[in-house]
């Protein structure tokens, strides 16, 4: 297993000031990820999981180190520079879906396609396509408010999947799901994993972490173990 | 990202929130109809005044004398033009047809026991049917002979002869104006009433007798016309000089018709621009309503707009997201607003009588403002829905 690497983190670190309060929330991440993996990163409540989630997703700048995503470093690009790459290299998937509740589920996965300047036609295509694949195809023209959580969350991947990312990222995918449609979700997330997607999840669930095939865990700002569970 | 996607998600977001939508641009709805109504009504005005000069049957190439350097406005000047001025006119205006001096009285007229006084008792030259495109409808007018005969001669206007005839024909009778005897020669035909003075209810007879029967023969007014248009310039110098000339000095002030217009147009266009701009103020204190609604949704939308970022919406996308939706909104409120002023400016103006003259020129500013207002208050909402921090937006719970 010799993939290129997708994002590299050298030394990253986060300093968040809150009035005179300064707290750092990453205190010098290393963490490599290449194509195709499968990694759940685990901490307790503010060990920086989030935090390193958004600098790997563009959201965010380190304040100190590099994140190289396709050898790409994110440090020295300006917000829109920034936009771009999230919106074709990296696929959010968020605990609370985060879907555009006035669209409906083909409006919604059809949005980082608007962004990305695709015309009509091209994205309408291509976000049936996605829906279908999620098994969501009787659902596309339904609001947010009209699908169970489980539903809002495939859409919310198939939104993700648009742009075809190079990583999909996702912060506590069945945080709010039921156990059947997280369990749905998850076997998802395999699928996509198996026909060649790089995934990253954050989460606190052990039981969820375990169906990854890389554990990698954080505590105080650093990562404190990294273990590859299964090749 | 093109131009069409913003303004599909502006009008998303405002049939979203319907009656928040029209609550917000009611300013702009308000000033744009009030703008066009009061303009329109305004032009209405004016294109009334105007008719009514040009009912005077004075033409562009006419002038008027009047004595006193300047005009006055109000109040009575010195009488400055005397009854030699008018032989000396005759003799030195080139190109001239028409010229009417005018002496102006009271007179009571006896007719038998019948007593009336009209509005009018002018002292006025056999030019005057010409002129005024007022000709005798019964009997004749007195010519330039009997003028100049100083004949005790007089024609009466219709609400007058009423007056003191009924339905009789008063051609020939003897009648006594302030008590010197004349002959009424004819009657004039109607002319109806100009800004309140029935112009009908008069008596004339030549100012060459105004002082027996009026007690004077100074001159209030003098018209005058030239064979056509072009010569009024030279008619205006040839005045001038003449006057100029007998009195030693420039007593005296000329009218011309296109003056008098010029004068009341300027009247009713300043009019107009003060009770628009009023109504204007309507459409920025309508942009300051739209900035504070635009703030609260960007405000209420932290979170979409978040979720936007995170998914590669560009700052400029979100700027032009939130822009293209206050200038939407403005521009819904613009178009309801031209509904509303033109349909009661018509109104108003049918109510009125009058020429329905609805200011496309004014309806069309009234847009352009509105845009340029949708867009101004526009700019700072989505200025600070652009640079939001997408993590921050993230987070943010409505």
């Amino acid at each position: 297993m010799n993939q290129p690497v997708v994002v590299r983190a050298e030394k990253v670190k986060k300093l968040y000031r809150m009035g005179t309060v300064e707290v750092l929330a990453l205190a010098g991440v290393d963490l490599t990820i290449s194509r195709g993996e499968f990694v759940s990163i685990m901490g307790p409540s503010g060990c920086g999981k989030s935090t390193l989630m958004h600098i790997l997703g563009c959201l965010d700048r380190p304040s100190e180190g590099k994140v190289l995503l396709d050898e790409v470093n994110i440090g020295g690009l300006d917000d829109n520079r920034l936009a771009a790459i999230r919106n074709r290299k990296v696929g959010f998937v968020f605990q609370t879906f985060n879907l555009l509740p006035k669209l409906n589920a083909i409006e919604n996965v059809e949005l980082p396609l608007i962004y990305a300047g695709t015309n009509f036609e091209a994205r309408r295509k291509k976000a049936a396509e996605l829906l279908e694949m999620v098994g969501l195809k009787e659902r596309m023209f339904h609001k947010p408010s009209e699908l169970s959580g489980g539903q809002s969350q495939r859409v919310a991947i198939a939104r993700a999947l648009a742009n075809d990312p190079s990583i999909i990222l996702a912060d506590e995918p069945t945080g709010n799901l039921d156990s059947k449609s997280g369990e749905e979700i998850i076997y998802l997330f395999n699928e996509l994993n198996q026909a060649g997607a790089t995934l990253i999840i954050v989460t606190h669930d052990q039981e969820i972490a375990s169906r990854s095939r890389r554990i990698v865990r954080l505590k105080d700002g650093l990562v404190v173990a990294d273990e590859v569970i299964r090749p | 990202m093109n131009l069409i996607d913003p303004l599909k998600l502006a009008v998303q977001s405002l049939f979203a929130n319907k009656l928040r939508s029209i609550l917000t641009t009611t300013g702009v709805i308000i000033g744009v109809a009030a703008v066009i109504t009061l303009v329109s009504m305004g032009e209405g005005a004016k294109s009334y005044v105007l008719n009514q000069v040009r009912g005077w049957g004075v033409g562009a190439n006419s002038l008027t004398i009047h004595p006193g350097e300047i005009d006055l406005g109000q109040g009575i000047p010195e009488l400055t033009l005397k009854p030699g001025d008018i032989t000396a006119l005759r003799d030195r205006v080139k190109n001239l047809e028409y010229l009417v001096p005018e002496n102006i009285g009271r007179g009571k007229i006896k007719y038998g026991r019948k007593e009336y006084t009209p509005s009018f008792a002018m002292g006025i030259s056999a030019d005057y049917p010409l002129a005024f495109k007022q000709r005798p409808v019964d009997g004749r007018f007195f010519t330039r002979a009997e003028e100049q005969g100083r004949k005790r001669v007089a024609v009466i206007g219709k609400t007058a002869a009423r007056n003191l005839f009924g339905e009789f024909s008063p051609v020939g009778e003897k009648i006594k104006i302030n008590g010197v005897g004349l002959e009424i020669l004819g009657v004039l035909e109607e002319k109806g009433s100009m800004l309140t003075y029935d112009m009908d209810d008069i008596v004339v007879f030549p100012s060459t007798i105004s002082k027996a029967v009026i007690g004077t023969d100074q001159i209030w007014e003098v018209f005058l016309t030239v064979k056509n248009e072009s010569q009024v310039k030279d008619a205006i110098d040839d005045v001038t000089r003449t006057l100029t000339g007998r009195h030693k000095k420039k007593d005296f002030h000329l009218h011309t018709q296109q003056g008098m217009i010029d004068i009341i147009n300027n009247i009713l266009n300043a009019l107009t621009a003060v009770v628009s701009a009023i109504a204007a103020i309507s459409l920025l204190v309508g942009g300051i309503g739209i900035m504070n609604i635009m703030l609260v949704s960007v405000t209420e939308r932290t979170r979409e707009i978040g979720i936007r970022k995170a998914i590669g919406a560009k700052n400029n996308d979100i700027f032009l997201q939130f822009v293209a939706e206050s200038i939407l909104i403005t521009m819904s409120g613009a178009a309801i607003g031209v509904v509303i002023g033109t349909a009661s400016a018509w109104l108003i103006m049918t109510l009125l009588k009058l020429d329905a003259v609805i200011a496309y020129g004014a309806a069309a500013l009234a847009c352009f403002v509105a845009f340029l207002v949708g867009t101004f208050f526009g700019v700072y909402p989505a200025m600070r829905a652009a640079r939001l921090d997408p993590v921050e937006a993230l987070r943010f719970e409505a």
